[in-house]
């Protein structure tokens, strides 16, 4: 098994790690130029090529997939260069919004002529890193090493094209950089969005970048900051998809925003000059006194407003303390309750037997008749209803609990909770 | 007569039974995945003058109540007499419902069991029966044809039915992994083992612990052979094949989802022989 868990982690792992090195570069040059979207924008775009391919009868990876999708791709990295030069008056950002939802509007059309569009359009959205193959990695190496290196000897231009003050008075000057930067923009999210998705992508192309600029001006240092951050999220997400059992992509999603967050906890409470790293502590401490203890206080004031209500909260620190509303009922009511318990178990353990038996049957020994079937069927369901009407008895039973459990906790809790936010609220009025 | 139908499966079997008494049309395109099918207009303009309609039932095409309702014929509404459930009367699998585990990991998010109860071939003289019936109660004066129409069917169907036991019977109780659960009923007819399978959230791609299980399962229990469908993402099947050496074999889970499962006669001769001839190659 856990041979199986590491092979099926390499490859995926070292994918991402490929992935944030190219990515983090030009995240540094989007967040210079104030186009975050723009990456959500290309890759729209690009997948509304994949989409136009795929309708067309070629396969995304085919030769002719890729001609599709690296066509639309160069469109909008002409665009998006061309919107620079529009954007005197209005923001940037504006055209690239309505470019994004243009190409996603134009996808959800092309994709009603095909019956299988719209698992398609998820698997542009979501990705597949896991799956990725030896050859695909190697396909990457290359593909971004080309593309790393040729921007590496064309470092000084495009970063003024992304962030100079030249760069922002005089577009024109630059038009041809941009058109550079856009289109092997568009190459490298053509290419990642594939396999990683649209939302993945986003992660490694932002996050990193962010990670990097939150320590460090210089673009180098910034960098090398943000292809540590990047992997560490890769390795959080990839091997956290893992333990918590749950799709790879939306934990590294997770795992990317954790890793922002703990940047900017370190950054603002830890590496920060002193004086200003007082101030965030003190202000920190507040903000998150604040949120705990109002928490707190609107979690015992709906316990006593709505005790039938859901109180995940107050579950939360049952579960925890071992205090629950059994504790609040008469003995008959605490009895019915935990009968009703181990009755609602015992009926699921039963469906779950009979289905096991019915599932033998479809290979092993004599076949089932119809009739047996539907006899099984009629039990599993009436044992169903009958579990459900257990579960009505423990909610109810739980709800005259909490009736009474609402003047002994839910009050105390409100009290408490309100009480701690405005001492808060006015200490911090006074620190200020 | 117009009869619509909300799956392929269903058209292929009122077309079987109306012959050229009525026109048949589907709503849920051939390929097109019905549990995430969304209607369009044009799906309610369908509908329009239909004598009868005819669903999956169990949730499976939980769209179409919406459609009906905007629709608003009696007729072809529940309790009318063009309204045909097939679910009803077949002898359901997974009978569990969601109601006591809500987290219920049975790869159906809804529904009273589990729906894909056409792939079992025998099913589908209940299905035919309840199609007949609804066409005589619409028209009266076909009754005779109708009969006819279905007799010659079903007539058809048992002769298939014995050949496609006979060419899996030397893989009776194989051991299978599917991408989704469809198969039960298939398993149940043809006496297989579809021991897991990879989706058990529909449309959530399976996590990489849930395929380190699988392909520990699959080494354990020497499972050679992974069941996909043709509108399923492909790289989880692909990843455990590569990774335990099994084979994928495509199979077509409705009627038009793959060009040669044409009607529901040839959507069987193919399953059947495609598994058949994977079986012995795998075993080989």
């Amino acid at each position: 098994m856990l041979e199986d868990v590491l092979a099926f982690a390499a490859l995926p792992l070292a994918a991402a790690v490929v992935f944030t090195g190219i990515h983090t570069w030009f995240g540094l040059q989007v967040l210079r130029r104030n186009v975050v979207f723009a990456d959500l924008a290309l890759a729209q775009v690009s997948a509304l090529g994949a989409t136009v391919a795929v309708v067309a009868g070629h396969a995304v990876q085919s030769p002719a997939g890729y001609a599709y999708t690296l066509a639309f791709t160069a469109v909008g990295a002409l665009l998006l260069t061309a919107s620079r030069g529009l954007a005197r008056s209005v923001r940037q950002e504006a055209f690239i919004g309505v470019l994004y939802v243009f190409a996603t509007a134009a996808t959800v059309l092309v994709v009603d002529r095909s019956p299988q569009g719209a698992e398609h359009v998820k698997k542009m959205l979501v990705g597949g890193i896991l799956s990725v193959t030896g050859d695909d990695l190697l396909r990457f190496v290359v593909l971004y090493g080309i593309i790393g290196a040729l921007h590496w000897l064309m470092r000084r231009p495009l970063l003024a094209a992304a962030g100079s003050e030249d760069a922002r008075n005089d577009a024109g000057k630059f038009l041809g950089w941009d058109l550079v930067f856009y289109l092997s923009f568009g190459v490298v999210v053509t290419s990642s969005v594939a396999t990683a998705g649209v939302l993945l992508v986003f992660c490694f192309l932002i996050v990193p970048a962010l990670v990097g600029n939150l320590f460090s001006s210089h673009v180098g240092v910034a960098l090398l900051i943000g292809w540590a951050a990047g992997a560490l999220a890769s390795a959080a997400g990839i091997f956290g998809s893992f333990l918590l059992d749950a799709p790879t992509g939306a934990v590294t999603v997770l795992a990317f925003a954790a890793t922002l967050l703990i940047a900017g906890a370190i950054r603002a409470f830890i590496t920060a000059p002193a004086t200003q790293r007082r101030r965030n502590r003190r202000v920190g401490l507040h903000v998150g006194g604040l949120i705990i203890c109002l928490l707190l206080g609107l979690s015992g004031a709906w316990v006593v407003i709505a005790p039938a209500g859901d109180h995940p909260l107050l579950a939360a620190i049952e579960m925890a303390t071992g205090i629950g509303p059994d504790r609040f009922m008469t003995t008959t009511e605490r009895a019915d309750y935990l009968e009703a318990t181990v009755v609602a178990r015992r009926h699921k353990a039963e469906i779950d037997r009979l289905y096991d038996r019915e599932r033998q049957s479809r290979w092993q020994g004599e076949a089932l008749t119809a009739d047996d079937i539907r006899r099984l069927g009629s039990m599993q369901q009436t044992l169903t209803e009958m579990g459900r009407g257990e579960r009505f008895v423990v909610d109810y039973l739980r709800t005259r609990g909490r009736e009474r459990e609402r003047w002994y906790v839910g009050l105390p809790l409100a009290a408490f909770g309100f009480l701690g936010a405005a001492t808060i609220a006015r200490r911090a009025r006074r620190g200020l | 007569m117009r009869i619509v139908a909300s799956t392929s499966d269903l058209a292929s079997l009122a077309q079987a039974v109306a012959g050229d008494l009525a026109q048949v049309e589907t709503i849920v395109p051939p390929a097109a995945d019905p549990e995430a099918f969304e209607p369009r207009p044009s799906d309610l303009a369908r509908l329009k003058g239909a004598s009868i309609v005819i669903r999956v039932g169990l949730g499976y095409d939980d769209w179409l109540n919406k459609l009906l309702m905007m629709h608003g014929d009696a007729a072809v509404n529940r309790g009318g007499a063009g309204y045909v459930d097939a679910s009803v009367g077949i002898p359901l699998l997974e009978v569990k419902g969601s109601q006591l585990d809500p987290t219920a990991r049975d790869g159906h998010a809804h529904g009273l069991a589990n729906p894909h109860y056409w792939l079992d071939p025998a099913n589908a003289k209940t299905i035919t029966g309840a199609i007949a019936e609804a066409g005589i109660r619409v028209a009266p004066e076909m009754a005779e044809k109708l009969i006819a129409n279905r007799d010659d069917f079903l007539s058809r169907l048992n002769a298939s039915l014995a050949r496609w036991e006979q060419l899996l019977a030397p893989h009776r109780a194989a051991r299978l992994i599917a991408y989704h659960n469809t198969w039960p009923y298939f398993a149940r007819r043809f006496r297989l083992d579809v021991v897991d399978v990879i989706e058990i959230k529909e449309g959530v791609a399976p996590s990489p612990a849930r395929l380190a299980k699988l392909a520990a399962i699959m080494r354990e229990q020497k499972i050679r052979l992974i069941v996909h469908e043709p509108f399923e993402p492909e790289e989880a099947s692909q990843l455990l094949a590569r990774r335990t050496g099994a084979a994928v074999v495509k199979l077509a889970p409705s009627v038009g989802s793959l060009p040669a499962a044409n009607s529901y006669l040839a959507l069987f001769n193919y399953n059947v022989a495609t598994l058949a001839q994977a079986l012995s190659a795998v075993s080989n």
